[in-house]
């Protein structure tokens, strides 16, 4: 069997290798000089971000920081994880699931104990982000790993099969977000300046509604293609025309 | 105070192309009428944008109203307008012909990939347009940042949307690169929080100085962009990823893609780095130009596919951008160099978008793009090959272009401040351009006797090809108030003294 392109288990140093090797240690040098003359010790913006939680609507200052310090980042950081699900999809169909394989037992056992606690956890880190480490991030990652449980266990048709409705739930994180940030304006504010008084409850409804939209994200793309369903692809595979 | 002058443009010009990008991709039949409306509503928002910053000068928005440091604030000057409307022109007319492309049933490339590239290459674009519209806007590093994934991830799933086994591993190969150039310039802002504790613009460069810190930063975020920005010669992904993806696809990335980092790397040169470049480095990346322009034209000479020519055009093309930093290294050509170097950026993104779409239009009605089997195109597509020829004279730099004007600053801010070798330069560069657009045309002119079968070319796809074609070409007739908006928020570095 041959290695794959560009892939051999030749050692030898060339002089091509040699003045990478050469470049990366000057490199590595260069960097851990830079390191070495940094500030011994900078808390950065923790101070202000401190100094401005009463303000925030929220008691925990990585929240603060994420959902309204710099929500702005994290509203397009929500655009970036709906885009890699449509980048994948636009790529190749899921794999069918192995429908008559029937799962373990001891996974199905095993699923019936932990699933209920992983979805009550999800919704637990979703809360305490608000006054402690926890949140959407947090929460929807957990929510994900339900539901590669259940790919995993073949048990998720019914996920997959409604292509349209699981449209509208991953762009539901990114659709809430845009339209609090847009209508805190109306109010006579800039973009995403929740007025004070309603903060604390704005930052939830953003961070449930992302929720949703992360776990099934992360879930999409550990099943790493569009849904069967979808009407486009399978016109386009019959063709044989879509990559592999 | 009039509505007008007080509504926040700048967020519509961010906030209606991604919410395009939720639509189109929930709503697929309606996705290219959506396409083209948010195309022309960001149009108008930066229409509006444009007209608050010659009215009242730069402006900044703090989202959030929070402010620096905790807070990202957006800012639009002279430069980020044009760069805004630069993308704004670019995308309606781009957005036009894709409408017309994905769903022309008569296409050469006919199967049923077209319906799912159809679903697929509305949000795509729409993110994509998001993200160049939040990068022109941002004035916070880590922003920038965030924007350029935005814009990385939605430009490398258009240039396999394809599908083709090509298309798919020039993607790839676009992918690693992309991704490589974020995390470069990622590490370089990590090094200037940590040392300034801030992440804003114009904040860090007050503070910046020389030293190890500043120039390991300057170092890794100038790499990560000069592989995005596919400088020479770093430029080995974007022929294959520009020349296999779907022609609205290869002028979007061509056009507005690679002109992002540059237009990072101009920020963080002239504000917040002023303190810290040195002559010597300012000569590396012009002799990078260098180049760039003699290897990327040596290339598009001996290509034999039409759509590689036009990528090599590319690399070629965009090692002038390059000579801005050497040029405005004598105060007293400063500006007119700076000025050269943004109008080269607007000129070349209207005439490569023609010359994809001109190219594209060939492509598709011959069923082929070799250059070699183009005889006698001319005789079935007299507006696209008229659309070829148009946009080679702005490339080549001939009067009243846009890159004729372009050009021409550059080499006044050559001559006048003695550097005759760069002057030879931009002058060879032509020579060469002048070259591979001939090259295309011979083939294209000649008559035959039998034109061979050759497939429909929808209207709107020659149309759209032609007007961004005039557009390059008048844009030299046009270039007083672009530059005259140039000077709004210009950096201070390279505002001579007696000059203003």
């Amino acid at each position: 069997m041959n290695a794959p392109d560009g892939i051999t288990d030749d050692t030898r140093l060339t002089p091509l290798r040699l003045i990478i090797m050469l470049f990366v240690l000057t490199l590595a040098g260069a960097l851990g000089w830079a390191v070495c003359s940094l500030p011994e010790y900078s808390s950065g913006l923790a101070v202000t971000a401190l100094a401005e939680l009463s303000n925030s609507g929220v008691l925990n200052p990585v929240t603060a920081a994420v959902l309204n310090y710099r929500g702005y980042d994290t509203l397009l950081e929500i655009a970036v994880l709906l885009l890699a699900v449509i980048g994948v999809w636009s790529l190749a169909q899921a794999e069918p699931p192995a429908a008559f394989e029937p799962a373990s037992p001891v996974l199905l056992s095993f699923m019936r104990i932990v699933l209920p606690l992983m979805i009550l956890i999800a919704g637990y880190l979703l809360w305490i982000g608000s006054f402690a480490p926890g949140g959407a991030f947090q929460g929807g990652a957990v929510l994900a790993g339900v539901l590669v449980l259940l790919r995993l266990s073949n048990q998720d048709f019914a996920i997959w099969s409604h292509e349209v409705w699981l449209r509208f739930c991953l762009v539901l994180g990114l659709s809430v977000f845009i339209a609090v940030a847009v209508g805190v304006m109306a109010g006579g504010g800039k973009l995403l300046e929740y007025p004070r008084a309603h903060a604390g409850m704005l930052i939830l409804l953003i961070e449930s509604a992302a929720l949703i939209s992360i776990a099934l994200t992360l879930a999409a793309l550990f099943v790493g293609g569009r849904a069967l369903s979808d009407e486009d692809s399978s016109s386009a595979s019959e063709n044989g025309v879509q990559p592999k | 105070m009039t509505l007008w002058n007080t509504a926040p443009w700048l967020v519509w010009c961010i906030v209606l192309p991604l919410s395009a990008g939720i639509l189109t991709f929930l709503f697929r039949r309606a996705a290219p009428w959506i396409g083209i409306a948010s195309a022309l509503g960001s149009a108008i928002a930066v229409a509006g944008l444009a007209a608050q910053v010659m009215h009242s000068g730069p402006l900044r928005y703090s989202v959030g109203g929070w402010g620096v440091p905790l807070g990202i604030d957006l800012r639009a000057d002279g430069l980020s307008v044009l760069m805004l409307v630069m993308s704004a022109v670019i995308a309606v007319a781009v957005s036009v012909y894709a409408a017309c492309y994905f769903s022309d049933t008569d296409a050469a490339d006919k199967h049923a990939a077209q319906a799912h590239q159809r679903a697929y290459f509305w949000p795509l674009w729409m993110f994509l347009l998001a993200g160049l519209n939040g990068l022109f806007l941002a004035a916070d590093i880590f922003h920038l940042y965030v924007t350029l994934e935005l814009l990385g991830f939605a430009a490398v799933s258009l240039a396999a949307l394809a599908g083709k086994r090509a298309a798919v591993v020039a993607a790839m190969r676009y992918l690693l690169v992309s991704l490589s150039g974020s995390l470069f310039f990622l590490f370089g802002v990590a090094i200037l929080y940590a040392a300034y504790a801030t992440v804003d613009l114009t904040a860090l460069a007050g503070k910046v100085q020389p030293g190890p810190l500043a120039w390991s930063a300057l170092a890794l975020m100038a790499a990560g962009l000069l592989i995005k920005g596919a400088v020479f010669p770093l430029h080995f992904w974007l022929p294959p990823a520009h020349a296999n993806a779907p022609t609205p696809v290869s002028a979007l990335l061509s056009a507005l893609v690679v002109k992002a980092s540059f237009y990072i790397l101009l920020r963080l040169w002239f504000e917040l780095f002023s303190a810290v470049v040195t002559p010597a480095t300012a000569t590396f990346l012009g002799l990078l130009g260098a180049g760039a322009i003699l290897w990327g034209s040596a290339q598009a000479l001996h290509q034999p596919r039409l759509k590689l020519l036009v990528a090599y055009s590319t690399v070629a093309q965009l090692g002038y951008l390059m000579l801005v930093f050497p040029l405005t290294q004598n105060a007293g050509s400063a500006l007119t160099a700076w000025s050269a170097c943004v109008y080269f950026v607007l000129a070349h993104a209207c005439a490569k978008t023609a010359m994809f779409l001109a190219a594209g239009n060939i492509a598709h009605a011959a069923g082929h793009d070799r250059i070699a089997d183009l005889d006698g195109i001319t005789q079935a597509l007299p507006l696209s090959v008229a659309a070829f020829a148009l946009a080679g004279i702005s490339l080549i730099g001939l009067p009243p272009s846009g890159g004729f004007i372009a050009k021409w600053m550059l080499l006044q801010a050559a001559i006048g401040s003695g550097e005759w070798g760069w002057a030879t330069l931009i002058l060879a560069g032509s020579l060469l351009a002048v070259a591979y657009v001939l090259r295309v045309l011979w083939h294209a002119f000649t008559q035959v006797e039998v034109a061979r079968p050759l497939h429909r070319v929808p209207r709107t796809m020659e149309w759209s090809a032609l007007a961004l074609s005039l557009l390059a070409v008048l844009l030299g007739l046009m270039a007083a108030r672009p530059v005259e908006l140039l000077r709004t928020g210009a950096p201070a570095s390279i505002h001579a003294p007696g000059q203003t």
